[in-house]
């Protein structure tokens, strides 16, 4: 008798256990969100982005929702593939990549699909994988915006220094072939010199000092990337003089807050940035809406660019300072 | 026995002529490379020969140089030090993050030095007492200490350092109508204690007597493993300043910083006419082969050499350099 009764009650538990099972539809979704790689700070925020969504997603639907950040430490596509690798045999329900070379993924991000993950890129993508959709920006456009923003405070004459990080970066190339497209129809500008600091802090500083000396006269920069001014203030003294007496006229990429700050300063006129926080927070969405929803995407996402001036530079310092990136950003140019 | 051709021989080298002298002296081909370089560049820009030119040049290469100072001794000594990129970055970031944390500028750089020479330390004691190839301790050290870099920081730069701190690297101080950048005199004090240790003490000449043939060496009572122990914990002490320096010059301390720096740092060294072998070369050649390397970087802005050919420049005028000396080392 008595040992019916367990039975009973054992069977009664399973029964209920799998009932549970099957009827509740909670299921937990592991998405590996892997950045170009994990010493560059603008995935930092793409990385909050990409927990930000995971837990609205935990609290909003009946799923659970975790982000693996895992990648290499330097941008480094060998290693990035091997992490890719890594990712796929622990088992994932879906990836989303910067990927370092649009080549050197093909293969690991075509075994991932096989293997019944989907998986998309962000940022930088592999267009002849079997992705399912690319969210990122034109840097081709970026380039041109950032040309349309030299002109606007530069004017249509004057002599122009251009500096880049690692030459052949594609990224880079496809943002300076955007700007000299942009200031094409200007026979005016001229582009007197073009420096590269191999992406370090170091010998970003010193050639532009250097260029600064060799073309005193010049009349606007295009940083293609932030490298110099991470470095403090006088740091670059002769840049510095030239900025803020408005005599040379600055554009950089990117919108992080130590260029923000060189903005408010009246040190850089215009900035193009990317969306790195919605890298992580669309990024997400997307993964989930693929999977959970079943939604088509198409092949590229316009992620959208940050225009940043005088005019708007404080909200995007607000965005900062409560990492809040949902609100729009006001116009650059209010009057028009 | 003695053999008479080979004693007129010998004693024809006794009595070197001055071409012969000037030429066997390795510092004097050195300078020579630098002043026609100097020339070169004095005539064909308008640029180079100014004084703010110089001093930007001088500042931009005394962290490598210090470097360098330290780098040439472990090479003297028969030893290389492949840490040292990643050593200068750390210490940046030690100090930084403690000064953040509001510890006093003194307080920081001190702390900062001993982090940096205890790093070479580990160094000299994995090379001496654990028998360590210096290139597998110093790249498995290069590796570790760069970890540290990212982990401490999780990937972002340190800013927002004091004033104070920044005066090491940024200030300017009059010497008679020039203004010098304060890291170029420490530079070239740090130059004249090396070559004192290095020429005028009995530590000095144990480095060479190491790095020339550690088994004679150890035969005549010299104290091999503890002259490695000094010779790394230097080396890392010197890479802590450089690092410090740069990191006060910048106003930022990021854990990408001095990234390969320290292929530069053994270039400056070996240019310099330090021997890979041990045994040979001079600090006064390492500061000279830093120089030399920063005044084309310089010289390639000014000149408007296209950034994407200026790396194959660089190599080539490394090349170059090192096989006059070796030409000369052959001929005379």
């Amino acid at each position: 008798m008595r040992r019916g009764f367990t039975w009973i009650l054992i069977v009664t538990l399973l029964l209920a256990l799998v009932l549970l099972g099957g009827t509740a539809s909670a299921e937990k979704y592991t998405f590996a969100w892997i950045p170009k790689a994990l010493n560059n700070p603008v995935f930092e925020l793409g990385r909050e982005g990409a927990f930000q969504k995971a837990k609205e997603l935990t609290e909003q639907t009946p799923d659970e929702v975790e982000v693996l950040y895992v990648g290499s430490v330097a941008s480094d596509a060998a290693e990035q593939a091997r992490v890719v690798e890594d990712v796929v045999a622990r088992g994932v329900d879906g990836i989303a990549i910067s990927c370092n070379d649009p080549t050197a993924l093909i293969d690991v991000i075509n075994k991932a699909v096989d293997a019944g993950i989907p998986v998309m890129c962000f940022d930088a993508d592999s267009p002849d994988s079997k992705r399912f959709t690319y969210l990122g920006v034109s840097n081709y456009d970026g380039g041109k915006a950032a040309a349309d923003l030299l002109i606007r405070y530069m004017g249509t004459e004057g002599k122009v220094a251009l500096l880049t990080g690692v030459p052949g970066a594609l990224n880079l190339e496809e943002r300076i072939r955007g700007f000299k497209d942009g200031i094409k129809d200007y026979p005016g500008i001229e582009i007197v010199t073009t420096v590269a600091c191999y992406d370090d802090i170091n010998q970003g500083v010193q050639v532009v000092e250097e260029t600064m000396q060799a073309y005193p006269d010049l009349d606007g920069w295009f940083f293609v990337g932030i490298w110099p001014l991470f470095a403090g203030r006088g740091s670059m003294p002769l840049w510095e003089e030239a900025a803020k007496s408005g005599r040379c006229k600055t554009v950089a990429f990117d919108t992080l807050p130590e260029e923000l700050e060189y903005l408010k300063d009246g040190f850089l006129v215009g900035l193009v940035g990317q969306k790195y926080w919605g890298w992580g927070y669309d990024s997400i969405q997307i993964l989930y809406d693929y999977i959970v929803n079943e939604q088509e995407f198409p092949d590229w996402i316009d992620s959208g660019m940050d225009i940043v001036t005088i005019h708007n530079v404080d909200a995007m310092i607000e965005a900062w300072n409560t990492q809040d990136f949902t609100k729009p950003l006001p116009p650059p140019f209010p009057e028009e | 026995m003695a053999d008479p051709q080979l004693e007129t021989k010998e004693e024809k080298e006794r009595q070197p002529t001055l071409g012969t002298k000037i030429f066997r002296n390795q510092l004097i081909t050195l300078i020579f490379i630098l002043l026609a370089m100097v020339l070169f560049l004095g005539i064909t820009t308008s640029t180079f020969l100014t004084a703010t030119n110089i001093f930007n040049v001088l500042r931009a290469f005394s962290w490598i140089a210090i470097a360098a100072f330290g780098q040439s001794m472990v090479i003297i000594g028969g030893g290389i030090d492949l840490s040292s990129g990643s050593n200068m970055a750390f210490c940046g970031i030690v100090a930084a993050a403690l000064l953040v944390a509001g510890y006093s500028v003194t307080l920081a750089v001190v702390i900062a030095l001993v982090v940096g020479a205890a790093i070479g330390f580990l160094n000299g004691f994995m090379v001496s007492r654990t028998y360590l190839p210096p290139f597998i301790a110093t790249l498995g050290m290069m590796s570790i200490i760069r970890g540290f870099c990212y982990g401490l920081t999780n990937g972002w730069p340190i800013r927002g350092l004091p004033q104070s701190f920044l005066f090491l690297g940024q200030t300017d101080i009059s010497f008679l109508a020039w203004k010098i950048p304060l890291p170029a005199i420490i530079m070239v004090v740090f130059a004249i204690l090396s070559f004192i240790l290095l020429e005028k003490t009995k530590l000095g000449y144990h480095v060479y007597a190491v790095g020339g043939n550690e088994y004679a060496a150890s035969l005549s009572g010299i104290s091999c493993g503890r002259v490695k122990l000094v010779v790394f914990t230097l080396s890392g002490l010197f890479a802590g300043l450089g690092g410090i320096l740069m990191t006060s010059r910048l106003g930022v301390a990021a854990p990408t910083a001095a990234s390969g720096y320290e292929l530069d740092i053994i270039a400056a060294a070996v240019i310099g006419g330090v021997s890979l072998n041990g045994g040979e070369g001079s600090v006064w050649g390492a500061l000279i082969g830093a120089a030399l390397m920063q005044i084309l970087r310089n010289a390639l802005v000014l000149l408007g050499f296209p950034a994407y050919w200026q790396p194959s420049a660089i190599g080539a005028v490394i090349i170059g350099a090192v096989m006059i000396d070796q030409y000369r080392k052959r001929r005379f």
